[in-house]
């Protein structure tokens, strides 16, 4: 029993850190004001980013990651232009955004289709890999699995104790008394979308390198979506973001070891078991009674100097 | 994505076929011309799976008949885009379109109503009629074969099993390689776990390392992605295969593939339309080993003679008849689903709805 629990808590991560990245990307563009629909279109093009510069450059995760981000990053660029400097419908353009990286992906994903890689190896840190239990579970895992915690930490610091941060909140809550304020809006709009688009990428890259070790069409398979509700999850604040990931990334590593056990549980019930947490968590915040939403006050709206709305 | 809506209507080819008492009588079809054949593909053709197993058996074919065999790839699965690119072909001259899924199964009857005089085949497809017919491989052959070579090459007894959705054509693989491990090895186990996907890398190899962790050495798949495969040559364990050949992602792990062998089936199929005795079935193809379609890429150099010897000798039963079906088969609870002496019908084995004895898991 003792095993099962260390082998399900040291393979929880693989799963969480993708959801974790992704919804850490979604908040700093939320914060901003700007609903973002389109992360698994930019999970997928950060996915084959990753493994395609991977495998044509040397097969470093490190190099695989960056152009994961840079990926995350190049369709967040277009996603921006449309949403924040033409201000585009920001839900339409988002979902579109998803086909966008599903096909793009598709066309010329073709090379590096089915091609195996060693990906992501979990680091060995001598003795205190070896402490029972937790040696396993916290001192063995990849290195991209400890580089997410000071990532976490820095989307809240920068969020809620710098004054850029400040601003880009401002920016989210009332565009138009941060307008009168002096902030640039689109400024803060656009820089916030590209860096929720990096993370999303860096998330791709992470499922495509150490979760999948492989690229295929496609493979995201609403992980993006997830992180979508995980952002509602967490009240857009990255602390309780990181619970929701650990919590979503606990359940999807278990589900394949109760199978794998012979325990006799309904199949159908645990495959669907992720999406009853998420719609547990949406009526949770519902009932919890907050006296206002925590969502930021101009989610989704664009923003036009001189527009009422 | 697509292969799942592919698949699941195989499932529904079990109330087609289950309708067969009606009984329509073969239609006799009559090509004007020399075969000249085109094939339409719904996903990419080097997917590594499925249609890549097809644009191979394309390909052989093109060599052994000395034709030249055009396609057209990535047309997606409905008729809005089917439709202009069979027309095309057909009006350059194809009259043998040759399809590739089951979501072409609807439009390629549209089709082969309004062009009489051409020939419409369509593998994993659920429509037939004077001049199109449907066909699909028996599966369990192979993967029974598989699961001789699991069960004789197993140290723990444990083996595993990823498979995508409990489907009568997947479950009847399960059982199929629990029946043939168990031939082999009476004491052999097969751990079922389906992913609910048909091609999610991250599942499958979550899955395949769970299975791992509980002492499986040897995994079988009926999933689409190598990532079983990988994963079982990074852990140091065995594997087989489905679709095709995965000794080329992972040359030490994958003991042996069931595989399509779709030109064994369509080269004869061809002659038979260019001759003029070609006759669609009404209720489809159901290709056995014996006629192409399905068949064991056997073995990896680490499986001994002995055991290869032994599984080319059931591959020979098969072909001569022998059904892997043949009773008295029990279910994992111990009821008896197959009498002695009998075979289940194929309606049956489309229904399937039963794991056999020493499968461990859940429907």
């Amino acid at each position: 029993m003792i095993e099962f629990l260390a082998n399900w808590l040291a393979f929880t991560p693989v799963f969480a850190v993708p959801l974790l990245l992704a919804t850490l990307g979604l908040i700093v563009n939320e914060r901003a004001g700007v609903i973002n629909l389109g992360a698994e279109g930019m999970m997928l093009c950060g996915a084959l980013a990753g493994v395609a510069c991977y495998i044509e450059f040397g097969e470093s995760t490190a190099v695989g990651m960056t152009a994961a981000a840079f990926a995350g990053l190049l369709i967040a660029f277009l996603f921006a232009f449309v949403v924040v400097v033409l201000r585009a419908d920001q839900v339409v353009t988002g979902i579109t955004i998803v086909f966008f990286g599903a096909g793009l992906t598709g066309l010329i994903g073709l090379r590096w289709n089915d091609t195996a890689i060693a990906g992501f190896q979990k680091l060995d840190l001598g003795f205190l890999s070896q402490i029972p239990f937790f040696g396993k579970v916290v001192f063995a895992q990849d290195a991209m699995v400890y580089l997410t915690v000071p990532i976490a930490f820095g989307v809240w610091y920068f969020l809620f104790r710098t004054r850029a941060g400040l601003n880009l909140r401002a920016v989210g809550e009332n565009p138009q008394a941060a307008d009168a304020a002096g902030i640039a809006v689109d400024f803060y709009r656009f820089w916030a979308v590209a860096a929720g688009g990096a993370l999303c990428g860096l998330a791709g890259g992470y499922l495509a390198l150490a979760a999948a070790k492989i690229w295929v069409n496609e493979m995201t398979h609403g992980r993006g979506w997830i992180a979508i509700a995980l952002v509602i999850f967490a009240r857009w604040m990255p602390g309780r973001a990181v619970f929701g990931a650990i919590l979503f990334g606990g359940i999807e590593a278990l589900i394949p070891r109760i199978f794998a056990a012979g325990w006799p549980v309904p199949q159908y019930f645990l495959q669907m078991t992720p999406f009853l947490a998420t719609l547990g968590v949406l009526v949770w915040v519902g009932l919890a009674g907050k006296r206002r939403s925590a969502a930021p006050g101009a989610l989704g709206l664009p923003y036009v100097r001189e527009d009422r709305w | 994505m697509k292969i799942r809506t592919l698949f699941a209507g195989a499932a529904a080819a079990a109330a087609v076929l289950a309708m067969g008492a009606a009984g329509t009588a073969e239609a006799q079809f009559k090509l004007k011309g020399d075969p000249r054949v085109a094939f339409v593909y719904f996903a990419s053709k080097n997917d590594g799976g499925w249609t890549q197993a097809i644009d191979e058996a394309r390909i052989r074919t093109e060599k052994a008949l000395g034709w030249k065999i055009p396609y057209a790839e990535r047309v997606p699965e409905k008729a809005s885009a089917i439709r202009p690119v069979v027309e095309r072909f057909i009006s350059r001259g194809f009259n043998v379109i040759n399809g590739s899924a089951f979501g072409y199964s609807d439009t390629f009857l549209e089709l082969s109503k309004e062009y009489p005089d051409i020939a419409f085949v369509n593998p994993a497809g659920i429509t037939n009629g004077p001049n199109l017919q449907s066909y699909y491989g028996r599966t369990y052959e192979s993967q029974y074969l598989c699961g001789m070579v699991a069960g004789a090459m197993t140290k723990s007894n444990k083996l595993g099993f990823v498979a995508a959705h409990p489907l009568g054509l997947v479950t009847w693989t399960v059982n199929a390689y629990a029946m043939g491990a168990q031939a082999v090895n009476p004491k052999a186990t097969v751990n079922v776990v389906y992913t609910g996907s048909w091609n999610d890398p991250v599942k499958e190899r979550a899955t395949a390392l769970a299975l791992i962790e509980r002492g499986v050495d040897v995994i079988g798949q009926h999933v689409d992605t190598p990532a079983v495969q990988v994963a079982a040559q990074e852990k140091g364990v065995w594997g087989t295969g489905h679709h095709r050949d995965m000794r080329e992602f992972a040359p030490k792990a994958t003991l042996c593939s069931s595989v399509w062998v779709w030109d064994r089936f369509l080269i004869p199929l061809y002659k038979q339309i260019a001759s003029g005795s070609w006759k669609t079935k009404p209720y489809g193809e159901f290709v056995g080993l014996g006629h192409g379609g399905t068949d064991i890429a056997c073995c990896n150099e680490i499986v001994p003679k002995a055991v290869v010897d032994k599984v080319m000798a059931a591959r020979q039963r098969i072909v001569d008849g022998w059904h892997v079906y043949t009773g008295p088969i029990v279910d994992n609870k111990g009821k008896e689903v197959v009498a002695a002496g009998k075979t289940p019908s194929d309606a049956d084995l489309w229904g399937m709805k039963y794991l056999v004895k020493g499968v461990i898991g859940q429907l």
